[in-house]
């Protein structure tokens, strides 16, 4: 037999080796990192009004928080822009995934990168290129034009979590749905979009909780009433410091580290490999 | 199984005689390459029918045509008499075992297997049934509930013969099934491949370019090259009497001389004339090509009618249960002999490397290639 010895690839490095300075370098930048946003949860449940002088525990600033209505519709008008884009981008992004898999003609495969352009576009171009665009059609800026940008930033955060999907599925599945007397379309429905589902969701999941707390497009092409509660909060604290800003800061914190989380576990729930954690670092 | 497979158009004048697939002049071109070129076949009903050639050959092509994967650039594909080559895959009474196995990672395996009876709309106590027999036959029965990624090679590869199997296809495609098992595990699939197809009495159409595969499973063996078949014939046909120098070459190994013919031997080298008795048919002056296969030549011992030639013993491989002799009888010309090992052992080799040997075979062994 041609069995020969095992080795060993890729073997991590010796923990005993590791340097004093990494290790001062890698708490100093936790400590850049993650002190603010500790102190902001820390404030909001501060009985105080100050900022900077901690009084003792309530939940006065969640109760301001809650009754302020104008950020209370602010609240909602961002569950629903993240709703929707959400549910459009995963089906836009779905099939442009789809498609970009298929095809291998050159404009495709030069329309495949140009769709991705948005990943690497500084978000304040993609801003002020979509307030032009409104303004220059003569769409009155409102939460519709929140979605559209929105979107158009989405698909392709869709289609590239989607296609790792895709690429690491045979062809010959599909054709295996359409041997066992599938049409084309119950080839997608019944064998290829459950196989991709687990992709689908991270890709939901992770859509959601970026768009629900996206600043920088949401303040350029949103209209004056309701805004989004990342631009609300942004104007108010313009004005007036009040702490219960802290307490809507949590919240989303809250949220979005629970989509992300939810992002990155459901996959591995639903038994697959990939979750978007793995897509987007892998590729 | 007694259950009858109908036709999917319900013809019931389809008898016995009609062949299970008819291929007529089909030809896949992809822009410029002609992949397969006007190939015209006939497979027969319940046959285990294999497509050999190196990869490139245009096999995969061809069954992808049958299947319904890969439009036909011309030509007709008959299936049981009918008409298919514009019909949609699902609606081709043909399955197939891909080369992947492409198993539905969503599903269990009983969910995989049953996927084609619940597409045809089958009750479900009938799938449940179907299911359970076919995962019998192909020894899953314990592993009904498993997801694909829990189940070995081999395993998904039964859950893939069992998921096309299950349909009762008119004929059952199978891409290089076994391809990607290591070599056990594939020889022990051969021999249950075989026993299933006995068993089931569907018509198997096996693309391999694994030539022991072809030879050990089928009933007749087409070996295509580049887009054309070369032979088509029993595994005993093709190894016995190829008919091209590409078949004598691609099955086994052969030793392949060319030369002029005159007077009952053809003269492969200068000074080198090898004997070619009971030849009427060919003329002098004519070039003959001729193929022996290695274990049809003997060193020493011979019997009274052989031909014999001399030569010198370049090299000797042992091989445990033959020995292999690479023979010159002249300065171009090596043969190669393989001898079996029957009561010698490695120590009392009767050849070494420079020894000067008779080597002879028997005129009917020699293959005279058109």
């Amino acid at each position: 037999m041609a069995s020969g010895t095992v080795t060993t690839t890729g073997r991590r490095r010796s923990v005993e080796g590791k340097p004093k300075f990494a290790v001062a370098f890698t708490a100093l930048f936790m400590f850049v990192l993650y002190v603010p946003i500790v102190v902001v949860v820390l404030f909001s449940f501060n009985s105080k009004k100050s900022l900077s002088v901690f009084g003792g525990f309530s939940t006065r600033w969640y109760q301001d928080f809650f009754n302020d209505e104008g950020l209370l519709s602010s609240l909602r008008a961002s569950l629903f822009i993240s709703t929707v884009t959400m549910l459009c981008s995963i089906v836009l992004g779905t099939m442009l995934a789809l498609a970009l898999e298929r095809v291998t003609s050159r404009p495709a495969r030069i329309t495949g990168t140009v769709a991705l352009i948005p990943l690497v576009t500084p978000e304040i171009v993609t801003g002020v290129a979509a307030l032009l665009f409104f303004t220059g059609l003569g769409m009155k800026l409102s939460l519709t034009t929140v979605i559209i940008a929105e979107i158009t930033f989405s698909i392709s955060y869709v289609a590239v979590i989607v296609r790792g999907r895709l690429s690491s599925m045979s062809d010959e599945v599909e054709e295996a749905a359409r041997d066992l007397g599938c049409t084309p379309f119950q080839a997608l429905r019944l064998v290829v979009l459950p196989t991709i589902l687990p992709a689908l969701i991270a890709a939901g999941l992770l859509i959601f909780a970026l768009v629900f707390d996206d600043f920088i497009l949401a303040f350029f092409t949103t209209g004056i009433d309701p805004q989004p509660l990342s631009v609300r909060i942004y104007s108010e604290i313009r004005m007036t410091i009040s702490p219960a800003i802290n307490a809507v800061g949590t919240c989303m914190l809250l949220v979005s580290v629970l989509l992300i989380s939810l992002s990155l576990v459901v996959p591995r729930l639903l038994g697959r490999k990939d979750s978007s954690l793995d897509l987007i670092s892998g590729g | 199984m007694t259950d009858q497979i109908s036709a999917p158009t319900g013809a019931s004048d389809v008898t016995s005689q009609t062949p299970a697939i008819e291929l007529i002049g089909l030809t896949k071109k992809f822009g410029d390459t002609t992949v397969v070129d006007h190939l015209s076949l006939e497979i027969r009903r319940g046959e285990f029918f294999s497509l050999l050639g190196p990869s490139g050959c245009g096999k995969t092509t061809t069954l992808r045509m049958i299947a319904g994967f890969s439009d036909a650039t011309e030509g007709r594909i008959l299936l049981g008499g009918q008409d298919v080559t514009s019909v949609q895959p699902h609606k081709r009474n043909v399955n197939t075992v891909f080369q992947s196995y492409a198993l539905f990672d969503h599903l269990d395996v009983e969910g995989n297997v049953g996927f084609g009876l619940k597409r045809k709309g089958l009750d479900k106590s009938e799938i449940s049934r179907r299911v359970n027999d076919m995962l019998e036959l192909v020894d899953l029965g314990g592993r009904k509930s498993a997801k694909p990624r829990e189940l070995s090679g081999g395993q998904k590869q039964r859950v893939a013969l069992a998921r096309a199997l299950v349909n009762r296809p008119e004929v059952l495609l199978l891409d290089e099934p076994l391809a990607a098992l290591d070599l056990k595990l594939r020889h022990r699939m051969q021999v249950e491949l075989k026993e299933i197809q006995r068993e089931v009495g569907i018509t198997f159409v096996f693309v391999t370019h694994d030539q022991d595969e072809a030879l050990t499973l089928s009933d007749r063996i087409a070996i295509m090259n580049n887009g054309v078949i070369e032979q088509c014939g029993t595994p005993e046909d093709v190894y016995e009497r190829p008919k091209t120098v590409f078949a004598a070459g691609f099955i086994g190994t052969s030793n392949l001389m060319t030369g002029t013919y005159s007077a009952g031997a053809v003269t492969v080298a200068p000074g080198v004339r090898v004997e070619l008795p009971g030849h009427p048919e060919l003329i002098d002056g004519s070039t003959a090509s001729i193929a022996i296969r290695p274990e049809k030549i003997w060193i020493a011992d011979f019997e009274p009618d052989m031909v014999r030639v001399h030569g010198t013993v370049a090299a000797t491989v042992y091989h445990g249960a033959t020995t292999q002799y690479l023979v010159n009888i002249s300065p171009e010309i090596q043969l190669t002999v393989v001898e079996q090992n029957l009561v010698r052992s490695r120590h009392d080799d009767r050849w070494s490397d420079g020894d000067s040997v008779e080597i002879g075979w028997k005129p009917e062994h020699v293959v005279v290639i058109g």
